[in-house]
């Protein structure tokens, strides 16, 4: 058994979480999940996953990725190499179920937080954004939603996705499109 | 709506599901799915190599067989040193092919050379007769 990793005040990179993951240590792995399985679940919803099935589906995204782990070169962070990994697994998901294009609208992907009425306008806008997350296609979708939900940067995404910035930003750009057709005046 | 709107929704999407996720739940359950596969792995490798080995003796043993029923196949008699005996034929006499049917004969140990009609003695054919048994052997 590896020696786990010396645990300091300052919480240590996703880099020597992995490492350390690779020498054995089950404890870093459970690290990883907790830092990110919360966007993760978060970005899986948003891309059409049904709440009951998330937390099954973050678990299946960790495991790929752990098994997988020695074929992450770095060339962008774990968390972003891992939502591409859940974007798979919702891919696979989606065909084993027979649902990738009749996924049930899920009303457990909003937020229920806040004011009611301001909340009851927003979980109806929610609903339409949703819906037409599900009808771009899904690198359009993914790209959008790793740029607007998650925050990150066009250089960053297209390390993840491996094609270029220039081209993660079209595919932004024609996502916000579309989605404002779709969505239309809220 | 504007892209500023959309964005400020997206942020909001799965923010619940996420809130009521137990990390620690799901971490305990993935570092002991991680604990277990590489025992699968094993296995898996293991029945891998066992189908690669049954695949490979069902081949090399069906080219056998096939190669043992495609005729022409003599087990013993070189195709080349049959070709190298027929190749001359022309220039030998009746006495030297009677020869040369003798030590072929003892070569094939006589299970393959078709005769032109049983019993026949090999003095009683003339030459073309003796030609063509030499050469029935090549197919």
């Amino acid at each position: 058994m590896a020696q786990p990793l010396a645990r300091t005040e300052t919480a240590p990179p996703d880099s020597a979480l992995i490492a350390a993951w690779q020498a054995g240590d089950e404890q870093a792995a459970a690290e990883l999940v907790g830092r990110h399985a919360r966007p993760l679940a978060r970005f899986l919803a948003g891309a059409g996953a049904p709440q009951a099935d998330v937390d099954d589906l973050v678990q299946e995204t960790f495991i790929r990725a752990f098994r997988s782990v020695n074929r992450f070169r770095g060339r962008c962070q774990f968390r972003t190499w891992l939502l591409t990994i859940g974007g798979n697994v919702l891919k696979d998901f989606g065909r084993r179920a027979g649902r990738r294009k009749v996924m049930p609208l899920d009303e457990g992907v909003r937020d229920g937080r806040g004011d009611p009425h301001a909340h009851a306008e927003a979980s109806e806008a929610e609903a339409l954004l949703l819906a037409g997350l599900k009808q771009l296609p899904r690198l359009q979708r993914e790209v959008f939603l790793l740029r607007a939900q998650q925050g990150l940067e066009y250089d960053e995404i297209a390390a993840a996705l491996a094609t270029t910035s220039g081209a993660a930003r079209v595919h932004y750009h024609h996502a916000v499109r579309r989605l404002k057709e779709i969505v239309g005046d809220e | 709506m504007n892209e500023d709107r959309l964005n400020q929704l997206a942020r909001r999407l799965g923010a619940d599901v996420a809130e009521r996720l137990d990390v620690e739940a799901t971490a305990r359950k993935v570092v002991q799915r991680l604990r277990e596969q590489p025992a699968r792995r094993a296995i898996w490798i293991q029945q891998t190599w066992v189908r690669i080995a049954a695949t490979v003796v069902i081949l090399v043993g069906g080219a056998v067989v096939a190669s043992r029923l495609t005729p022409g196949h003599r087990p013993g008699v070189s195709p080349a040193r049959a070709h190298l005996v027929a190749d001359d034929l022309s220039d030998l006499s009746a006495d030297e092919l009677r020869e040369v049917l003798t030590s072929f004969d003892a070569i094939v140990a006589g299970d393959s050379v078709v005769m032109p009609e049983s019993g026949t003695d090999l003095n009683e054919l003339d030459t073309q007769q003796l030609r063509a048994l030499l050469r029935s052997p090549e197919g």
